[in-house]
């Protein structure tokens, strides 16, 4: 199969996921308990005020019909309007994209070179000292959430040391102070990394014990060769995958770091909306959520097949 | 020159090998023989310094490692997964100082690779174009020596007599050359000095022992291998129930170019043998797979026992899936490296019989009796078997399962002589016993043992028209014999 054509198929795949992603956020949000015209009433909801308001909404046509015209508006790029703010949610979004992006994509710059070298350390003598250190190190904080290792890393260097700003508040460029960065992309970064040198690991230790791993040796190539030109990309595919995931899992992550550090980003969007019942935000993050999840999978199966394609099989 | 004096390999109080001495000058050819498991690879290792890990070695190896070529028994897994062989081939020029594309190219040509081979990844090659893309790493920068594990086997006859001609040329050239090998046509034909082996152990060694072998093993050996074969087996009278049926099967590898298959039908009776064979490349292991629900053919229809089953083995039912087994060219594959032999031969049957273990476990000790499997062999794990060992394992298990269609895809290349004749005679047995067997061999000996029905794969665009067709087959891409190839 060919790079076009397994990402051919992978796109058409992820085309039908997006679908079942906003079909899925639509009837959700349609089996929360109150609506729209709710929220809009207000602290005093008056059963009449309602009705109208849900006539002036639409929320009185047929399911089916608000299904389809959500889907008009989405592809037309409209996600609604917010009910708290009154302004377009796209721009809402907009506004809370720019920081997210910046922690997100920061974190996601550094992951895979850590996570690979951390890796390749470790699998060079399995059992070793330095094999131990690392993947007890990182078992352990593997299991520390990041609520927690954001407040531990706080206290140590904003607090004690008076090193790092313990948050953003009243910082309006991020990338201006980047100081205010180092601790937040930190604590989004310790757990994926942990998870992906792991898989690193694992495969190139597998890797480095097989047949062509030896036979390249016997033909007099140096181990580094081996390494970083045959086994690593061999047995990459896993990590290649755990990183997609870690992109998942930095939206979801960034949700509490933005919350403690203070950053005004899409987590601090998305938790204000649901404190408010901002349905309409809350709707347009998910399927931007589920949109970004999505691309990002697609992009880890080509990167997979490019390092080794008969690993990757659809 | 290398020189192995006394060298003794034991591995937990077991001699893998030994004691065992040999020289090779340049220009001389020194072959190994010897049964599987006799300790062939040990002593090839042992020439490149690589010994078992936890073996206490005692002896003297004279060699020079970087100067020797290597060629292993399994070429498919010593390619690496991830790159084209081309790109591979050039990476081993530049560390060993012969930059450039001519040693490349001076080493595809000696190993008889195609070059448009190269674009590909070793995935996507044949069993017998693997071992000659491993070939041509082993010539690159023009070793001293040449380590030569089986390099006959998975090969069809035109590249093996290649094969043997390229040996001999490079032997002329000045090149020593170790050959491990249990075809003994080719041994006879290469060997300046013979050893025999037989459980590590030095059986007889000599110049001329073709002519005047002293040991009964070392006759034995040469009786089993290149003596007369038995008599062709007698085609069995066509009986009115096929037991598998394919129409106008096409099978290939993309959407692209021409397919492996086109368009070929096929009629197995109860108790009748169907050899397939061809150059590499020419689709027998895709028929083969397609047979067991493998790979997945553009077009055709099944049918098993009469009825019409699915191509895919996963919408086949457990009962069809145990009708048809597949015993496979590369055995080591075929087992999972972590659990003993043992559990693994019984699981098909256990899961697609339903039968109980321990009914099971009184059946396994018979079969694998019956090719030389002991109890012991059973409770190791692949690592700790030879390959014709795990060939004989991956032939019990697939038998257990009392299948009505044995595949076998050159199941006999990874055995010795007289092993080799031990798994015939049993499948022979089985077709008497109303098994119907698939064999794809390059090996004429066994071409001519089950040549009720031989089928001749031509490369894609050859395509060869029936000579002789049953009434009840359509002409196609087959070529049937009724009788044995040479023996009109």
């Amino acid at each position: 199969m060919s790079l076009t054509r397994l990402l051919a198929r992978r796109m058409a795949l992820g085309a039908v996921q997006v679908f079942g992603v906003v079909t899925i956020v639509f009837l959700l949000t349609e089996a929360l308990p109150g609506d729209a015209a709710v929220v809009i009433a207000g602290d005093a909801p008056d059963p009449e005020r309602i009705a109208q308001l849900r006539a002036a909404l639409g929320l009185d046509d047929p399911l089916g019909q608000r299904y389809i015209r959500w889907w008009g508006e989405l592809l037309r790029g409209d996600l609604g309007t917010s009910l708290v703010s009154g302004r377009p949610v796209a721009d809402t979004l907009r506004a809370g994209l720019a920081p997210t992006a910046l922690l997100a994509g920061v974190t996601f710059l550094l992951l895979p070179p850590l996570a690979t070298m951390l890796g390749v350390a470790a699998a060079r003598r399995p059992g070793s000292v330095v094999d131990r250190l690392i993947s007890s190190v990182s078992l352990g904080f593997y299991s520390v959430p990041e609520f927690a290792s954001a407040i531990l890393l706080i206290s140590l260097f904003a607090l004690q040391l008076s090193l790092l700003p313990a948050n953003a508040l009243g910082v309006s460029d991020l990338l201006a102070q980047p100081s205010v960065l180092v601790l937040p992309v930190a604590v989004l970064l310790i757990r994926p990394l942990c998870s992906v040198s792991r898989l690193v690991r694992a495969g190139l230790v597998d890797a480095r014990q097989s047949d062509y791993a030896r036979h390249l040796g016997r033909i007099g190539l140096s181990e580094r060769r081996i390494t970083w030109a045959h086994a690593l990309p061999t047995s990459g595919a896993p990590a290649v995958q755990q990183v997609a995931r870690a992109v998942d899992w930095l939206l979801g992550g960034v949700i509490v770091v933005e919350a403690v550090f203070v950053i005004p980003g899409l987590g601090t969007t998305l938790v204000d909306a649901v404190g408010t019942r901002d349905v309409p935000v809350v709707q347009g993050l998910a399927v931007f959520f589920g949109l970004v999840t999505v691309v990002v999978n697609v992009v880890a199966d080509a990167v997979s097949y490019r390092m080794n394609p008969a690993a990757v099989t659809l | 020159m290398i020189g192995v004096e006394d060298l003794t390999v034991r591995l937990d109080d077991r001699t893998v090998v030994g004691p065992i001495s040999f020289a090779a000058r340049p220009g001389e050819v020194i072959a190994l023989v010897g049964e599987s498991g006799s300790g062939k690879t040990t002593t090839g290792l042992a020439v490149m310094g690589e010994f078992p890990s936890g073996a206490s070695v005692a002896g003297v190896v004279r060699s020079d490692p970087r100067r020797i070529g290597y060629v292993p028994q399994h070429p498919g897994t010593v390619l690496t997964p991830s790159r084209r062989v081309g790109s591979l081939l050039r990476e081993v020029a530049r560390v060993r100082g012969r930059a450039g594309t001519e040693s490349v190219a001076r080493a595809v040509a000696r190993a008889h690779l195609d070059p448009a081979l190269l674009r590909r990844f070793p995935h996507q090659l044949s069993g017998g174009q693997q071992q000659r893309a491993v070939f041509a790493l082993a010539l690159i920068g023009d070793p001293d020596c040449l380590v030569v594990d089986e390099p006959t086997t998975g090969q069809d006859p035109g590249h093996r007599d290649a094969l043997a001609a390229e040996l001999e040329s490079l032997r002329e050239g000045g090149t020593a050359i170790i050959l491990l090998s249990h075809d003994l046509a080719l041994v006879r034909r290469l060997a300046d000095d013979t050893l025999v082996l037989r459980l590590g152990a030095v059986v007889e060694q000599g110049r001329d022992l073709w002519a005047h072998p002293r040991e009964p093993y070392t006759r034995q050996l040469i009786e089993a291998g290149l003596g007369e074969p038995p008599a062709g087996r007698t085609a069995a009278a066509p009986t009115s129930s096929p037991v598998l049926r394919v129409d106008r099967l096409t099978a290939g590898y993309g959407r692209r170019g021409d397919p492996v298959l086109d368009e070929v039908d096929l009629l197995l009776e109860r108790g009748s043998a169907l050899t397939v064979r061809g150059p590499s490349g020419a689709g027998k292991s895709t028929l083969a797979r397609c047979l067991a629900g493998l790979h997945q053919p553009h077009g055709g229809e099944l049918r098993l026992a009469g009825r019409v089953t699915p191509w895919a083995v996963r919408a086949r039912t457990s009962a069809d899936r145990a009708l048809v087994q597949y015993v496979f060219q590369d055995a080591r594959a075929a087992f999972d490296p972590f659990r003993p032999i043992g559990a693994q031969v019984i699981r098909p049957v256990v899961n697609l019989r339903g039968d109980g273990r321990a009914a099971v476990a009184a059946k396994l000790a018979d079969v694998a009796g019956q090719v030389g499997l002991e109890p012991d062999h059973l409770a190791r794990r692949v690592s700790q078997l030879s390959g014709g060992e795990l060939q004989r394992a991956a032939l019990v298990r697939a038998l257990l399962t009392r299948p009505d269609v044995l595949i076998c895809d050159e199941i006999t290349t990874g055995l010795d002589a007289v092993t080799r004749e031990v798994v015939l005679d049993l499948l022979e047995r089985m077709v008497d016993g109303g098994m119907a067997l698939v064999i794809i061999t390059h090996e004429n000996r066994v071409v001519r043992r089950f040549a009720d029905r031989v089928l001749s794969l031509e490369l894609p665009g050859l395509v060869y028209a029936a000579a002789q067709t049953p009434s009840s087959l359509p002409l196609g891409s087959v070529k049937w014999n009724r009788r044995p190839p040479g023996n009109s």
